[in-house]
């Protein structure tokens, strides 16, 4: 207690100083004046008294600072003093401490940004959710895929693993939704096991949560809202709790609503209870996914183990529907952001380091520069006797000073990237938290310590070197940097070149690996005139699949009279996109027991192949004939054609998809058709396909149109969308772009394997710009300062006959050979560090001798402008000048 | 701020003092005169120590301000005999505890030392 208040006490009088020192004065002032009275009065003169007064008392300036020391924060107080020196000292220095803060905040806001994505992706999970790194995602893998989970497995889980404290499932289901006087809005509704929000850990914000009797059969329907749902269409207000709405024309009541932010498990409008129906009897795949948490002390891999026995369990008891059917489970990251995160996050952090020690090395040289041009000063105080600690101190000080305000800048500089990136990559499939929380900061503090400790030991180090006599002795202190010195600078050079080079190279592959996936032959022509968009159906107004084709046929009809606009056709999927394979079946060729292979059943509408220019290579094209009462009828790819009818002609050939262990109609082979690339994600292989008429498998909810046009298409663009709006007001035209727009990369369209790829090779490049002007900016800096060091060599140099050129040789050699040594240290450690890239390169080798040609002669460029400066100071020298300078 | 604390600095003819040695002195000296400014204490102090313990009366200022920071000391401006104004101290009774403890504490010690060394000057006979 005592000592608190002596701390309290000690720091007011920090800022109580002046008046503290004038009372000490008052109070040294009374001392003397009765000491001398003490003497006077036993009879010494009252001039001897004084002195003698004075004597007995001692030095008052001495007293009083030990009377300051004892009162304060004598540590405190030198750190200030540091602290004014060297703000002093960094003002004065203008052309230093900008070039020094901007550096570094822009490494460490960097850094930082890299970081918080960094946690976010790879361990953040949901927002809002409690303990997210025990919450376990679990979806099923099926022959032909991984998308969903049968309810019944659910339930064997629930029922029978150990590993878990809780188990919850997610359906996803579209709705419509009225309220109101009849206003409806089509919703999308995930259908949940009412523990859903309690193994969670999130309670509504609004109302109640749900309760084992909302999921009993025959209970009264309820539904909690989204807040971003409740806030667009019920305007916020609260007391639409216990309102009663229309879930698909049947009453339901709203009895909550969650707090803001909440997303679970993607973006949707609305909650609702699942009520186990005859149809989860099939045991057919249908639930979206389920979540687990874990029980504490099990483990990943327990839990993973135990549903796999059960899952074993289960092909055994059901074959016919379980056979080969293998829970697939994985923390948020594995299940939501991809296989790769942790190499794609964590090799941008390491990126993000090498940034850092690139600036760390620069402001090295900067501060090494500075403490030379100090030198005179140093010693000086060294001759006073202050000790090599308050040397150290002073420099770290200013580098602490520099990084605090880096830091600062940095933090902002965070939080824009962090905003931009979550803007940039948003994907409707992935709910992210991107707060920058303490933990952020925390690491922000950390690291711009460690960069502040980095950078100061070099300046200390020569700080070492400094003699009370040498610098003092000689009239020009430190007019050539020692070899040693040199040496230093030379390492920190090379060192910065070889990390810009690894990033260079990183950077360069992955750019290269993202051209191959943009720009691959996807088997369209002309893409780049072709008008694609999305129409999407309230399920309300078009409940049927004859009331989307009537829409279509007004549709084409409407469209084709806008002048500039040729052909047009629909599809269930563009080019490009993935839809699920479907197993399937060829007349003749009963597949094995244990199923048969999959392919993508696409359904198009006549016209299709002539819009993408493909037209069919034999037999006929999809034509207005081709509707649910004709016969049903196919078309193959190429590939298709290649892979399964070899020698023989595929015109006339019967197959057939197997839904769920039931065939369904044999379809005519009446076409073959050339590649279109469709569901692979990186773009390198045409996938056998089969097409099917639109009108004879007509899908409801969403239709994407393609129309070819003759002008370019932002001519035609505006009327297109127009007509749909003048159309059907409630139709909703989405993702409206060109085909080429389309093709570009979009992690909502990737698979999850894949689909964080594009955003890695996009900011890769960030990354290595930033290294390769910060690495420049540093070479720079040490080329400069070497030739102001040396201007007086130079003119002697020059005076006794050396050219200009010989000059520039000079300076170039000392610039270029740490930029040579750097740069082969790099590449080797490039074959290294791109071998981690492997996994995340499409089409192109880690060590594509493209790029690993192409990096150092970047570089080399680069390096080459930034001596080149400098070598133009040095040869512009004039002898005469430097000579009778002093 | 260049040069070294030279108050830090005692010649060796003067005891060096153990630390919080000279805290005492001046709690003990306030506790039994009662109210006192620095120069009684310091007059105080050097005719008890015969000019052992204070390198200059100047010094006792340092340990002045530091007890009255830990509570164990309050000050007042007043007059003094003679109608000088002066800075009057005297002990708190969080000080005189405090005094208690630290004396007991000395006490032991020095006896301690006083066997050991008498003993160790036996042995060396």
């Amino acid at each position: 207690m005592s000592a608190l208040k002596q701390v309290c006490a000690r720091l007011i009088s920090l800022f109580r100083r002046a008046a503290l020192d004038r009372e000490f004065d008052e109070e040294a002032q009374s001392h003397l004046d009765l000491a001398v009275e003490d003497y006077v009065r036993r009879g010494t003169p009252e001039a001897e008294a004084r002195r003698l007064a004075r004597i007995q008392f001692g030095a008052v300036e001495a007293s009083k600072d030990a009377h300051r020391d004892s009162r304060g924060l004598p540590w405190l107080e030198d750190c200030l003093y540091d602290l004014r020196f060297a703000l002093r000292q960094l003002r004065r220095d203008r052309v230093f401490t900008l070039t020094a803060i901007v550096t570094l905040a822009l490494a460490l806001g960097l850094n930082v940004t890299v970081f918080a994505v960094m946690n976010t992706m790879l361990f953040r999970g949901y927002p809002l959710v409690q303990r997210n790194d025990r919450l376990v995602y679990i979806q099923e893998q099926y022959p032909s895929g991984t998308c969903c989970i049968t309810y019944l497995d659910f339930e064997d889980w629930r029922a029978q693993a150990h590993s878990f404290e809780g188990m919850a499932f997610v359906g996803e289901k579209n709705i419509s939704l009225s309220y109101g006087e009849g206003r409806s809005t089509d919703a999308t509704a995930f259908t949940v096991s009412t523990n859903v929000f309690g193994l969670l850990g999130v309670k509504p914000a609004l109302g109640r949560d749900f309760v084992p009797a909302d999921e009993a059969s025959g209970a009264e329907p309820v539904v909690i809202l989204n807040h971003r749902f409740w806030a667009s269409q019920f305007g916020g207000r609260p007391d639409v709790i216990g309102t009663s709405v229309l879930v698909n024309k049947a009453p339901a009541i709203v009895i909550g609503v969650m707090p803001e932010g909440f997303d679970f498990p993607t973006q949707f409008d609305v909650w609702m209870p699942y009520i186990r129906g005859a149809e989860v009897d099939r045991r057919a795949p249908e639930m979206f996914q389920a979540v687990g948490r874990l029980r504490d002390g099990a483990s990943l891999q327990e839990a993973r183990a135990e549903l796999e026995t059960i899952n074993h369990r289960l092909e055994t008891a059901y074959p016919a529907t379980n056979r080969g059917v293998v829970p697939k489970m994985g923390t948020y990251s594995q299940a939501n952001i991809g296989p790769d995160a942790p190499v794609i996050y964590g090799s941008l952090w390491m990126a993000a380091w090498f940034v850092l020690l690139i600036a760390c090395a620069n402001l090295a040289n900067l501060t090494v520069a500075r403490t030379v041009g100090r030198w005179r000063d140093f010693s000086i105080r060294m001759a006073l006797g202050a000790g090599w600690g308050r040397m150290m101190r002073q420099i770290f000080v200013e580098s602490l000073t520099l990084t605090s305000v880096a830091g600062v800048l940095g933090w902002w500089i965070a939080k824009w990237g962090v905003r931009a990136w979550a803007v940039e990559t948003a994907s409707i499939y992935q709910i992210l938290d991107y707060t920058l929380d303490s933990g952020t900061l925390a690491y922000l503090v950390a690291i711009s310590l460690a960069a502040a400790i980095l950078f100061s030991l070099a300046p200390m180090g020569k700080v070492l070197q400094i003699g009370v006599n040498s610098a003092l002795k000689s009239d020009t202190p430190g007019v050539t940097p020692g070899p040693r010195g040199k040496h230093l600078a030379a390492v920190l050079v090379a060192g910065q070149m070889a990390l810009a080079i690894v990033l260079l190279s990183g950077a360069g592959v992955l750019v290269r690996s993202l051209m191959n996936v943009v720009s691959a032959n996807t088997g369209v022509g002309n893409p780049e005139n072709v008008l694609v968009g999305l129409l999407s159906f309230p399920s309300e107004k078009y409940p049927s699949p004859a009331a989307t084709l009537g829409y279509i046929d007004r549709f084409e009809a409407k469209l084709r009279a806008i002048p500039g606009i040729g052909d047009e056709s629909v599809a269930s999927i563009l080019p490009v996109g993935n839809v699920l394979g479907l197993t399937f079946e060829i007349e003749g060729r009963p597949n094995a027991p244990d199923g048969g292979e999959a392919v993508q059943f696409l359904r198009v509408g006549p016209d299709y192949f002539r819009v993408v220019e493909a037209p069919a290579s034999s037999g006929r094209d999809f034509n207005d004939g081709d509707r649910i009462a004709t016969l049903p009828v196919a078309i193959v790819n190429q590939s298709f054609a290649a892979k399964y009818w070899p020698r023989e002609q595929p015109l006339g050939k019967r197959l057939r998809y197997i839904d769920r262990n039931k065939p369904a109609e044999w379809l005519t082979v009446v076409g073959v058709v050339p590649n279109i690339m469709q569901g692979d994600p990186t773009r390198r292989q045409f996938k056998p396909l089969v097409y099917q008429p639109f009108r004879q498998a007509p899908t409801r909810l969403g239709v994407n149109f393609l129309l070819r046009t003759r002008v370019p298409p932002e001519q035609v663009a505006q009327a297109v969308r127009l007509d749909i709006q003048k159309l059907d007001p409630d139709v909703i035209l989405k993702k409206f772009s060109t085909l080429k727009a389309s093709f570009g990369f979009d992690p909502d369209r990737m698979d999850r394997a894949h689909s964080e790829m594009g955003k890695y090779a996009a900011v890769a490049p960030i990354f290595a710009v930033m290294a390769v002007l910060l690495a420049a900016v540093g070479l720079y800096a040490v080329i400069a300062h070497s030739v102001r060091q040396r201007t007086k060599e130079i003119g002697v140099r020059m005076a006794i006959g050396a050219a200009a050129e010989d000059i520039r040789r000079m300076v170039l050699r000392a610039g270029m050979l740490p930029v040579a040594i750097g740069m082969i240290l790099g590449l080797a450690a490039s074959f290294a560090v791109n071998r981690i890239l492997q996994s995340q390169l499409v089409g192109v080798s880690p060590y594509d001798p493209v790029t690993m040609a192409g990096a150092p002669v970047v570089l080399i460029l680069v390096a080459l402008l930034a001596c080149q400066i400098p070598a133009r100071r040095a040869m512009s020298v004039d002898p005469a000048v430097t000579l009778r300078h002093d | 701020m260049w040069y070294c604390n030279m108050s830090r600095i005692t010649p060796d003819s003067k005891l060096d003092l153990l630390q919080g040695t000279l805290d005492l002195m001046v709690l003990q000296t306030l506790d039994v005169m009662g109210p006192l400014h620095g120069y009684g204490i310091a007059r105080r102090i050097e005719q008890l120590s015969g000019n052992e313990v204070l390198l200059n009366q100047g010094t006792i200022y340092a340990s002045l301000v530091r007890l009255q920071q830990r509570g164990w000391l309050a000050a007042e401006w007043g007059v003094s005999n003679n109608n000088r104004k002066a800075k009057f101290y005297s002990i708190t009774k969080a000080g005189k505890r405090q005094m208690k403890r630290d004396k007991s504490q000395w006490e032991r010690l020095a006896a301690v030392m006083g066997r050991v060394l008498a003993a160790a000057a036996e042995e060396g006979k």
